[in-house]
């Protein structure tokens, strides 16, 4: 699969119409290359979750340009036909909380997705298997996921996020319930498997403990984005 | 890939659904129509059954004497009291005579009379008859005339009328009396045997019609039972045949007996047998008559058969037949059946043999498609 | 692709196998009112199967003899035997009244049948033990469900009957055992009623001043004589020779023997259509309200458990899982649900008919048919939770 990260020029949604419309998003726009990680930062109601959600393809933007990998997914209205298949093939989400799903054990929680899109289950296991491994959870393959420390279940849904190898992961606040150190932890993850698997990946935070680690950071305010250069410490 | 952490709990679902899924297919073969039927079975054997026959009937006596007058009368005395024993010839009492003594009293005086008259002709003959013979002397020395000696002799002849015709009338005066008598003695009422008063109807001073009895005596030795027998199940029965009887009273206590004849005429509207049946013994104390009573006749055994438990048989379609155990399986076979005893054992002539096996007990109708299920005791009957 | 709503049963399977069973349970209590209904149905065909009768001869213009008191002149089969087509003409009474075993009292409908052997329409038709009657008075078959022994000494009316055999299933329309009895101690039992009132009668007749002539001693005897005695029964058990049409021959006693005539079908319909017409329609509504309370409580826990796993279907649509796929896992647990229930049901069932007091009859057809009741139930009650699932927003997932 082609990544070439993700590009957004001119975003806007407007919720409701008239008088009342509220412009969430008034200009948005954002580049992120393959294999990088940058924080997307705001107060509350800055637009960040409206934002998310466009580019996780749940609710329409109003207007726009969505560029994922080389294709254009959404110029003034969707260009691709079946956004389940974009959110399952194309799009990585790693939540706030892990949202595995209780009834699978770990392998299962991975192998879920390409299994949706159709791969054979010891293919798709394989390939969770495989994530797995490089996030070094692999031991635990056959856990339930209430048997899993917070770190671990974090692990796991990263190691979804990435199964089907999408060109853009959505990090929504995944460090929230974490201390510090797994908080680092994760995001030296997320940063290695950028690298490793060629994926951009935008974080949505207000952690004040990692926002350090990027180099580059959106900042978004009514509505409007501003990037900036983060430290880019990079981890200790 | 064989799940590991889902063993303890596949383990624990497994241990209660295919207990559950057991328990269902148990559930489905074994209620309903699927279900085999329990059933138990006998052998059939060949041996001699003793048929007998049954049926019920009341304490009477062979003789019952009803005693009373010839005429219509009031009763003036009754000596006796129901229960007393009483001996032949006894006088048990007597109807009002009215004025039948003054009567006889009458034609005693009469007769008396009678014999005054003809003692008064026997004089008058006597002296016709010497008369005529003094005169019949005379005519023949021809001392008088012949027309005095003819009237001698016509007096002597009257005399002879009068002294016969006195002589009648004595006897009809003395009849007279002796019927007088007769009727006084006929109003007395004697026992004709030595007996039992069974019943007492009236009491002195009623009046009574001619022919309606005041007392009834019964012959306690001639006690027997008037037993009723179905028709359907009296074949066989004939006289001389011992019999059990068991008095309603007495129940358990079985007397011994014997037909004494049956009835040439039947009941036709209870369409039943009529049989008398006489005590070998008499039974002590006398039971009441008109006491119900049980009466088992025993025919002769009858030569050996086969023969099968009456629960065996079976109605199907028309047919009466039995279920016979064959490979396994019941199948209906008709059968013929002969007589039957009490106990329930019935002779088959026509159908099975000696030795086959026939279902006896089942826990619902056989059908032809019925699974069966052979047991010692069809579950749910109460031991 | 791996089964999401068999891997949630697993992972709940306690619950589920619980909430099953209690949905089992419900299930069982419809089956066996279904049950309930279906033995009210049997127990009038079996007076009719027990009888073994192809025509039932009764008083002209009665319902007779189980709906309807009914009486005949006990000879009246003699006339019925010498109509073409008759094969058994059988004469037969029915009364229900109080049997009495020491203390115990015990209503029976007690049979008077005809003297012969069996296979005699009337009789029972199979045993369970002892024998059948072979004396023609004081001995009596009864079903077990009369709590009678081989050997009891029971009490009908003034007088005594050992009992020889035992039956089952030997019941009147209404469910109370049957007790066989001869047919002339059955008539005597039915008219004599007890002692004091014999008594009573007798007394009366002796005071009515016609009957009771001073100038004609014996008749007063005669008028009681005659009084004591009864001449009828409530029916004649006729079977057919074969090749003979019960329509015809029911005609033709109708109209040459003034009585009525009843063929099966009549009977049964007459048994269960009238006789228990409104209690069948008081279960029905019964069955009625249990499928819609199951069905109720069917929705209620699919709807339950659906909402329990909001988030995780929010997950699910977020990456992708088509709304097909989770509707089929709703739909797939409350199927299963239902099996559970149904299996739960059918045992609980089966094992609780003998318990009741009244013969509950399940019927296979009722069993399958409520399998599918079941399944439908289950598919209509899960709509409500498919709705609600296909409603939830995949944004939900996402914070904020």
């Amino acid at each position: 699969m082609s990544s070439k990260g993700i590009r957004i020029e001119g975003l806007k949604k407007r919720y409701g119409g008239g008088d009342t419309a509220v412009h969430a998003l008034k200009d948005v726009a954002m580049d992120v290359a393959p294999g990088e990680v940058v924080g997307l930062i705001g107060p509350s109601g800055s637009g960040k979750s409206t934002l998310l959600k466009c580019l996780g393809a749940v609710i329409d933007p109003t207007a726009g340009r969505m560029t994922l990998g080389d294709e254009v997914i959404y110029d003034d209205g969707w260009k691709v036909r079946d956004l389940r298949a974009l959110r399952r093939d194309r799009i990585g989400f790693v939540f706030q909380a892990p949202y595995l799903i209780p009834f699978l054990d770990v392998i299962d929680n991975v192998a879920l997705l390409p299994m949706l899109a159709g791969v054979p289950n010891a293919e798709a296991r394989e390939q969770a298997l495989e994530l797995l491994t490089a996030l070094d959870v692999h031991h635990r393959a056959r856990a339930m996921p209430s048997q899993l420390s917070g770190g671990e279940q974090q692990r796991v849904a990263i190691a979804r996020g990435l199964v089907n190898r999408p060109p853009v992961i959505l990090a929504d606040e995944p460090t929230a319930p974490l201390d510090s150190e797994r908080a680092m932890a994760v995001i030296r993850i997320l940063n290695d498997m950028a690298r490793k698997f060629e994926t951009a990946v935008i974080v949505v935070t207000h952690d004040e403990k990692i926002i350090p680690t990027f180099k580059r950071i959106y900042h978004i305010r009514d509505g409007v984005t501003h990037e900036e250069a983060g430290e880019g410490r990079g981890f200790d | 890939m064989r799940r590991l952490p889902f063993q303890g709990r596949t383990l624990a679902l497994v241990a209660v659904i295919v207990p559950l899924l057991a328990l269902f297919v148990y559930v489905a073969l074994r209620s309903g129509p699927l279900a085999p039927v329990s059933v138990t079975v006998a052998s059939v054997e060949t041996r001699a059954i003793t048929p007998a026959l049954f049926g019920i009937g009341t304490v009477q006596t062979r003789y019952t004497y009803r005693i009373g007058p010839t005429f219509a009368g009031r009763v003036k005395r009754l000596d006796v009291h129901v229960g007393d024993r009483v001996k032949a010839g006894q006088v048990l009492g007597e109807m009002d005579p009215v004025d039948l003594d003054q009567r006889i009293r009458a034609q005693g005086a009469a007769l008396k009379r009678a014999e005054a008259a003809l003692r008064e002709a026997a004089a008058r003959q006597n002296f016709a008859r010497s008369q005529a013979r003094r005169y019949e002397q005379l005519f023949a020395v021809r001392t008088i005339s012949e027309e005095l000696a003819t009237t001698k002799h016509q007096e002597l002849q009257i005399a002879d009328a009068a002294l016969s015709g006195a002589q009648e009338e004595l006897i009809r005066a003395r009849s007279d009396g002796e019927a007088l008598v007769a009727q006084r003695n006929n109003l007395r009422l004697v026992a004709p045997v030595d007996g039992l008063v069974a019943v007492r109807d009236v009491d002195p001073g009623t009046t009574i019609v001619a022919g309606q009895p005041v007392v009834e005596v019964i012959a306690p030795e001639s006690l027997w039972i008037n037993a009723r027998f179905d028709q359907v199940s009296a074949s066989g029965l004939g006289a001389g045949l011992p019999a059990s009887v068991v008095l309603r009273s007495r129940n358990g206590q079985a007397l011994t007996g014997r037909v004494l004849r049956v009835e040439p005429m039947a009941d036709a509207v209870t369409e039943e047998t009529l049989a008398k049946v006489a005590f070998d013994s008499r039974p002590e104390p006398l039971p009441p008559i008109g006491e119900l009573a049980e009466v088992t006749i025993e025919l002769p055994a009858l030569p050996a058969a086969p023969v099968i438990p009456n629960a065996a048989i079976r109605r199907e379609a028309g047919q009466v037949g039995v279920w016979k155990i064959v490979d396994g399986d019941a199948r209906f076979t008709p059968v013929k059946l002969g007589v039957g005893d009490l106990d329930g054992h019935v002779q088959v002539l026509e159908g099975v043999r000696d030795g086959e096996q026939v279902v006896v007990y089942s826990e619902k109708a056989l059908t032809a498609g019925s699974r069966i299920d052979v047991v010692d005791d069809i579950p749910g009957v109460p031991r | 692709m791996i089964s999401l709503a068999g891997r949630d049963i697993l992972h709940a399977w306690g619950k589920f196998v619980f909430t099953g069973i209690g949905l089992g349970l419900l299930i069982g209590v419809t089956l066996t009112m279904a049950g309930v209904y279906r033995g009210m149905v049997d127990d009038g065909r079996a007076l009719l199967d027990n009888s073994g009768a192809d025509l039932w001869v009764v008083q002209k213009d009665t319902l007779g003899p189980y709906a309807e008191s009914s009486s005949v002149n006990d000879d009246a089969y003699r006339t019925l035997l010498a109509m073409p087509g008759i094969a058994q003409a059988v004469n037969v009474t029915y009364l229900t009244m109080q049997v009495r075993r020491g203390d115990l009292d015990v209503r029976a409908m007690v049979v008077g049948i005809a003297p012969g052997r069996p296979g005699i329409p009337g009789w029972p038709p199979y045993l369970v033990a002892g024998r059948q009657i072979t004396r023609g008075h004081y001995e009596a078959v009864a079903d077990i469900a009369s709590g009678f022994r081989l050997g009891d000494r029971v009490a009908i009316r003034r007088n005594h009957y050992v009992v020889v055999g035992l039956t089952r299933r030997m019941v009147s329309s209404s469910g109370d055992p049957m007790v066989f009895i001869p047919l002339k101690d059955a008539q005597e039992a039915q008219f004599l009623k007890d002692n004091d009132a014999i008594w009573q009668s007798r007394r009366r007749t002796g005071a009515n001043p016609a009957f009771n002539r001073p100038g004609v001693p014996d008749l007063l005897d005669a008028v009681i004589a005659s009084q004591s005695t009864n001449a009828f029964v409530n029916a004649v058990l006729v079977t057919l020779e074969p090749g003979h049409a019960p329509e015809e021959i029911a005609r033709s006693v109708g109209r040459w023997k003034r009585l009525t005539a009843y063929t099966r079908p009549q009977m049964e319909e007459i048994l269960v259509g009238k006789l228990i017409a409104t209690s069948a329609r008081q279960i029905g509504m019964f069955l009625v309200i249990l499928a819609v309370v199951s069905a109720a409580i069917v929705a209620f826990i699919i709807y339950t458990l659906t909402m329990d796993k909001i988030r995780e279907i929010a997950v699910l649509k977020l990456i992708g899982t088509r709304n097909r796929t989770i509707a089929a896992m709703i739909m797939q647990q409350a199927l299963a649900l239902g099996l559970i229930g149904f299996v739960v049901g059918k045992i609980t069932a089966t094992f609780a008919a003998p318990l009741f007091p009244k013969y509950v009859l399940l019927v296979p057809f009722d069993s399958i048919a409520g399998f599918f009741a079941v399944l439908a139930i289950c598919v209509l009650a899960s709509v409500v939770a498919i709705r609600m699932a296909l409603r939830i927003d995949p944004a939900e997932a996402i914070g904020g």
